[in-house]
């Protein structure tokens, strides 16, 4: 049944090739990768592995592979940067959800920056050399994003910004910013949109850390006065801002979630590796394999379905609450096996089951909340008409 | 097949499942050549007719079939199903006795013999063809009638009376058996879907389509939800088809099939509680389908006993 047999089959054969070859790669650096911290780390911790991984990866050229060459990658398919952020997360080197960040970002950038701008900036983010954040979501244009009010107005300096975002995961470490802006009236919505690309270290831009119930203080909010941005730093046309967020979503929607199955994997191994006689319900092991399982062959349909060139839309909602929905088996499950772990233990692998518990609970939440995401498949999918 | 075989196949076997049913359906597809379709492409045969019979509510003999095939016989013999909840060898052999406790499709009087395939007392196993008239067959009458199935029972000497056939193993049988089942739990989850999604849309209430109300979107998202989950793993058990692979297919299939029901049964409200409305006919189908060759419930709690003992979990399908 396999279609366009010759180059599904030439695909197929380049990954392989690229899995063993990495794998051996990985066998061989085992001590230059390995994170210097126990436990879950923090968030500065984590952050500074996964830059050291990333150079290393980078000038070693796995991390190239996948990437268009005019963007300093390698070419090839994108199954073979899909292998990459599986196997960085099945041996623990990155933590997945910092690394899914690059996932989000650079194909948005390669789509939609100016071509010298793009080939100027991608490699730094695909060598760890810089953290790039996602100005979207703001006080109040969270699920409804096309609310947006963060002003953009042309001087003729360039764009100048005036406004608040919030829930930008990784500002606080970040040299740049993918920025939704208003730049027409309120009343054009989606059509008054601009997407900019800012340098974070613009006169103007506060950034403020916000605290978290996980300990982990991964999102921030952002203040813009009068920040001004070149114009030759806008991402696709003036007003076409609403076309760039639609188009990276359902990224952030399904590719970028792909290696997560391999996290829940390695856990949901390291539960029946290390779970007290008797902690574990057989039935919600069964049910939380099969969860996982199912999100699994899911999402690398959906990647399959990337690296063929097919335009990732609405269906990728489906892997979003796939993927809320088996994490948040698995760790229910885990935080009832090791409750004595979660709930009172003190070391380091303690707080790192009881962390990653706590970010389950925003797998329903973020890039999208469960609910928008149900809207979207009943609107998208089931052709269920406008919902009022 | 090529893809544009395999279009024109699906399009002649959707008119046969949604005109014809029982011996009539085996008849189409016999004249279809399905069962060299079988032999050819067991997924293309196997996944097209089980998820078209699952969407128009159609039956044939072609589970038995399909496990037949899996045991190597293919010529055209059924073999008789294990009995209901389970999916171990429907006979046993003891002491000179082969005992039968199974089911088959309607149409097993029709043919002189049926192949039972039976477990001994070392725990091998081994097929034996049968008259049909030593057994003693009883029509399923239960929640589902018109899924047509016969209880069969018999107590047969062995000397003389069977014959042994070489037959592959029987894990493999269940194993694409279960797959074929899961195809139809989800041909008729869709059509649950369809037929709950065609009401919300026609439905008037408050001077709106009850669609337009996000209680009842949300249910349908979540029903499409979860035939999405099902299809991706038995898309994945196809690309790895090992027995564990099609009991996690099988039961996902089997677990929201029943999500699903419960979502567009709600949706339905009234109508869907008649027999005025097809609903009712698929909720009764795929209960009756979850209970063949393992229930959801049975093949989870049978992983997690596994997976409790091992320590291990299985690998992941890889990319």
């Amino acid at each position: 049944m396999t279609g366009d047999g010759g180059a599904v089959d030439g695909a197929a054969e380049g990954l392989a090739e690229f899995r063993t070859d990495l794998d051996a790669w990985l066998d061989g650096h085992t001590d230059a990768l390995a994170p210097g911290f126990e436990g879950a780390g923090t968030l500065d911790q984590q952050m500074a592995q996964l830059a050291k991984v990333k150079r290393l990866v980078f000038d070693a050229g796995w991390m190239r592979s996948g990437w268009p060459q005019r963007v300093g990658g390698l070419g090839g398919s994108t199954l073979t940067r899909a292998y990459l952020g599986e196997a960085l997360t099945a041996r623990d080197l990155v933590e997945p959800g910092l690394y899914s960040m690059t996932e989000v970002l650079a194909p948005t950038m390669i789509d939609y920056a100016a071509p010298e701008l793009a080939a100027a900036m991608v490699p730094a983010l695909l060598r760890g050399d810089e953290t790039w954040c996602q100005g979207f979501s703001e006080p109040d244009a969270g699920s409804n994003l096309a609310a947006l009010a963060c002003r953009a107005e042309r001087t003729d300096a360039g764009w100048r910004v005036t406004g608040q975002k919030v829930w930008t995961s990784l500002a606080q470490y970040a040299q740049r910013c993918v920025l939704l802006t208003r730049s027409g009236p309120p009343e054009a919505a989606h059509r008054g949109i601009t997407a900019l690309f800012v340098d974070m270290d613009s006169p103007g831009i506060t950034v403020r850390p916000i605290g978290t119930m996980h300990g982990s203080p991964e999102f921030s909010e952002l203040f813009f006065d009068g920040v001004v941005v070149p114009f030759d730093r806008m991402l696709g046309e003036e007003g076409g801002g609403w076309a760039v967020a639609m188009d990276l979503l359902p990224f952030e929607r399904s590719t970028s979630l792909w290696h997560r199955a391999a996290f829940l994997h390695r856990r949901l191994q390291e539960l029946l590796e290390t779970a007290p006689p008797g902690a574990i319900d057989p039935y919600r092991l069964g049910e939380a394999t099969q969860l996982l399982y199912a999100f699994r062959a899911r999402s690398r349909a959906t990647q399959h379905r990337m690296a063929e060139g097919d335009r990732l839309g609405p269906e990728t909602s489906i892997d979003k609450v796939l993927l809320a929905t088996a994490e948040q088996t698995v760790f229910d499950l885990i935080a009832d096996a090791l409750v004595a772990e979660v709930t009172m233990g003190d070391d380091p692998v303690s707080g790192r089951w009881r962390t990653e518990y706590l970010y389950s609970r925003a797998a329903s939440i973020y890039g999208g909340s469960a609910e928008i995401q149900r809207n979207i498949i009943a609107r998208r999918l089931l052709d269920l008409g406008d919902d009022r | 097949m090529d893809p544009g075989d395999v279009t024109l196949f699906e399009r002649s076997l959707g008119d046969a499942t949604r005109r014809a049913t029982g011996a009539d359906l085996d008849a189409a597809l016999d004249d279809l050549g399905w069962p060299d379709a079988l032999i050819d492409d067991p997924q293309v045969a196997v996944s097209l007719l089980f998820r078209l019979q699952g969407e128009s509510g159609a039956t044939s003999s072609s589970l038995g079939r399909v496990m037949a095939h899996a045991l190597g016989l293919a010529d055209g013999s059924t073999t008789v199903l294990p009995a209901v909840g389970g999916c171990a060898p429907p006979g046993t052999v003891d002491d000179g006795w082969l005992r039968v406790d199974g089911l088959a499709p309607a149409t097993l009087p029709d043919r002189p013999t049926a192949l039972v395939v039976a477990s001994t007392i070392g725990g091998a196993t081994s097929a034996c063809t049968v008259a049909t008239a030593s057994l003693d067959l009883h029509p399923v009458a239960g929640l589902d009638p018109d899924i047509g199935l016969l209880r069969v029972n018999g107590e047969i000497e062995t000397v003389g009376s069977q014959v042994d056939v070489p037959a592959g193993p029987w894990p493999a049988a269940v194993a694409l058996g279960r797959r074929a089942v899961a195809h139809e739990l989800i041909g008729a989850s869709r059509t649950m879907l369809d037929l709950a999604c065609d009401h919300a849309r026609g439905r008037i209430q408050f001077d709106r389509p009850i669609a337009s109300f996000q209680a009842v979107r949300h249910r349908l998202a979540e029903a499409l939800v979860a035939v999405a989950m099902a299809e991706a793993m038995l898309e994945a058990a196809w690309l790895d088809p090992t027995p564990d692979t099609s009991a996690m297919a099988k039961a996902v299939a089997g677990r929201q099939a029943k999500t699903t029901a419960r979502h567009c049964q709600q949706v339905l409200a009234g109508i869907g509680f008649t027999v005025e409305h097809p609903f009712h006919r698929y909720v009764r189908r795929t209960l009756v389908l979850d209970a063949l060759l393992g229930t959801a419930a049975s093949l989870t709690t049978a992983l997690g006993v596994e997976l409790v003992d091992q320590r291990r979990l299985p690998p992941l399908l890889p990319l």
